[in-house]
């Protein structure tokens, strides 16, 4: 096979998972082709899919943030905190919300100037962190009430069928593939990623644009935060927490790779789709929900030792 | 035992979070089904404990060793301890630790009361058998202890229990449920994390009444591990494989909530018929603005329950070895006596005066 070949697989392979998948699912329930049910799934999606599409950012540098389940935990119950159940204080809160979860992500940004090379151990520390700040900020309990009008709004179905907050995520990726895809910043992060030190050598703003990278994801962190309220409301401190794993496993099926260069938002979103539907296929059919676990592993084993296969030789 | 989805142990457990739900995994063996001859286990806990060596006279400085505190009920169950011991004169301290899901650092924290002296230890269990040997130094220097998360442990480390009886509630909340079915109908479970005394009593329960009960028909168990996102995510699945649902067992108020609010999307609601589940504020509140489904409590006080048996043991005076808090049922006509409509609802409904109830 030749490389360009397998380059266009490598590149649009979870595509076709996610298209073979979907027709297994298809066949084996109805289910899949009604409307609403799909609808459902994006939304059930949204809130790892819309963090994970910013961690994607930060995946494509060569680095990694595990600290956003601990982002969505924290913001959505500051959130609800903020809204203290009154329709006039959505607004105020939820921007509060992002600016606090683009703070960590800032946070996350300057470790990682001050320190490089060690992501992934800097954000499980400040995973760890805003863990323990989000016990004592709530004491416990998921303080804070989620006003009337808000999971409404989010949870309304355009049509009778496509819910916003699915809608949302699809007008995220859209907008951030087009950013990776068009603007300087987002070439200059492939080019950050491909190599660090020849991008420095080469004048490009390494240092901001790392930064910028973490700010984004912790941002859409908080966005992932406040779509898990708006899904199902927050019954736990620690709503967030695993998600950061699912985000992980669905931007690597989605062919970015741990050690930079490559990815894609779209690729992301279809990773993590694949993730959900096979969760659902699970659970339609009545197995296990451990049955998921198992089905899980095996997809993220299958696809990474994928991925490496197409991409040797190169 | 009421443990909600952060069961999971966190840093140890990293590899396992990256599967997700994992908690059936992780669940500590403590809490796997110790499945119940009831016969045998109403015999334990009935049994008198001779509390004669652990006589002393006070001030006392009560020790709290949580397993963890990051869950609304053991934050209400703690303000219950700290109540009652304000209106006991002879108390002067209480001294809580959290060991955040790890049981290494339970036994750690249980040493350390120890080493302080604490008169008497109440603690809340993430691994009961792995902190059994720290209990039992406890016994051995004159620190009586008392299980206070839900459960009930016979052991020499635990000198009693004030808990709550898993069968009893579910048997209470599935009785109601059939009576509110009119005795016929497609109902599913859903239950806390699979293997959990909880889910296994709870199951069981059901399954002993629906055998008085012919014409309802259980069409699956679920495991929804205290979570209402993932009994949301469950539910909806669900209702795409059955067109036909009438009623839901979900004795958890937390994971009604997920149950309904799919039921609801579905528009399939009307008609359901939800049992009743617990006193959880969020469920409460529903229960106010639907009147149907009701509760059967699973009282926090439990932590009220737990000081008052241990100041009778400091106090020489004989005790049972598991003194069951009786859960209570709540009509949906009287759910409004409850329910805090202006509080959050990851809350319980209580008598705690305000000054100790948690922020909100």
């Amino acid at each position: 096979m030749g490389a360009t070949v397998r380059d266009v697989l490598g590149r649009w392979a979870i595509v076709l998972v996610f298209a073979l998948l979907y027709g297994v699912a298809v066949l084996l329930s109805d289910a899949f082709l009604e409307p609403v049910y799909v609808g459902n799934i994006l939304r059930q999606a949204a809130p790892v899919g819309i963090a994970a599409i910013g961690t994607t950012l930060v995946m494509i540098l060569g680095a990694v943030d595990l600290s956003i389940g601990a982002i969505i935990s924290f913001s959505a119950v500051f959130c609800a905190v903020m809204m203290q159940g009154e329709a006039g204080n959505i607004g105020i809160a939820v921007a509060a919300t992002l600016v606090v979860a683009a703070a960590f992500g800032a946070i996350n940004g300057a470790l990682n100037l001050a320190s490089p090379g060690s992501s992934f151990i800097l954000t499980l520390g400040s995973a760890l962190a805003l863990y323990g700040l989000t016990q004592l900020y709530s004491g416990g309990t998921a303080r804070g009430i989620v006003s009337p009008g808000f999971r409404e709004f989010f949870n309304h179905r355009l049509g009778d069928v496509l819910p916003v907050l699915a809608l949302a995520m699809l007008a995220i990726a859209a907008v951030m593939e087009i950013v990776l895809r068009t603007t300087r910043f987002g070439r200059q992060i492939y080019l950050i990623g491909s190599n660090r030190e020849a991008a420095r050598l080469s004048g490009l703003p390494v240092a901001a644009v790392t930064f910028a990278c973490y700010v984004v994801s912790g941002l859409f962190a908080g966005l992932g935060g406040i779509a898990v309220l708006a899904r199902s409301g927050v019954s736990s401190t620690f709503v967030g927490r695993g998600f950061e794993f699912d985000a992980l496993a669905a931007i690597v099926l989605g062919g970015t790779v741990f050690r930079g260069g490559r990815g894609t938002v779209v690729g992301t979103v279809a990773g993590t789709l694949v993730l959900f539907i096979a969760f659902n296929l699970v659970n339609i059919l009545g197995f296990n929900y451990n049955l998921q676990l198992v089905l899980k592993g095996t997809i993220i084993i299958v696809a990474s030792a994928g991925y490496a296969w197409l991409g040797r030789d190169r | 035992m009421r443990n909600e989805p952060s069961r999971r142990t966190f840093v140890g457990g990293s590899l396992a979070l990256a599967l997700g739900g994992t908690s059936t995994l992780l669940t500590p063996l403590a809490a796997r089904a110790q499945t119940t001859d009831r016969a045998a286990q109403k015999k334990q806990m009935a049994e008198t404990v001779d509390t004669a060596k652990f006589k002393k006279a006070g001030p006392y400085t009560i020790g709290v060793a949580a397993g963890y505190m990051s869950n609304s009920w053991v934050v209400f169950c703690l303000q219950h301890i700290r109540w009652e011991a304000s209106q006991h004169k002879d108390v002067k301290d209480v001294i809580v630790t959290d060991a955040s899901f790890n049981p290494g650092k339970q036994v750690a924290d249980i040493e350390d009361l120890i080493s302080k002296n604490v008169s008497l230890i109440i603690y809340w269990p993430v691994d009961e058998k792995a902190i059994q040997p720290a209990l039992e130094k406890a016994v051995a220097k004159g620190i009586p202890t008392i299980n206070a998360g839900g459960g009930f442990t016979y052991s020499n480390g635990t000198v009693s229990n004030a808990f709550i009886d898993q069968y009893a509630l579910g048997e209470m909340v599935a009785q109601h449920f059939a009576a509110d079915l009119g005795g016929k109908g497609k109902v599913f479970a859903m239950l806390p994390i699979a293997g959990t005394t909880a889910a296994v009593d709870q199951l069981a329960a059901l399954k002993d009444v629906l055998a008085k009960h012919k014409g309802i028909e259980l069409l699956s168990a679920e495991h929804g591990d205290w979570n209402r996102a993932k009994a949301k995510q469950i539910t909806e699945n669900l209702l795409q494989r059955y067109p036909k649902i009438d009623g839901v067992y979900s004795p958890a108020g937390q994971m009604s909530m997920g149950v309904v609010e799919a039921f609801e999307e579905a528009g399939r609601a009307k008609n359901l018929v939800m049992s009743p589940g617990d006193e959880y504020n969020g469920w409460m509140k529903w229960v106010v603005k639907n009147k149907k489904g009701g509760a059967v409590t699973f009282p926090t006080r439990a932590g009220q329950e737990a000081t008052k048996l241990g100041l009778r043991i400091l106090a020489g005076q004989p005790v049972p070895r598991g003194l069951v808090i009786p859960s209570q049922y709540i009509a949906p006509a009287e759910a409004a006596k409850y329910a805090e409509m202006d509080k959050p609802d990851d809350w319980w409904a209580s008598n705690l005066p305000a000054n100790f109830k948690p922020k909100a």
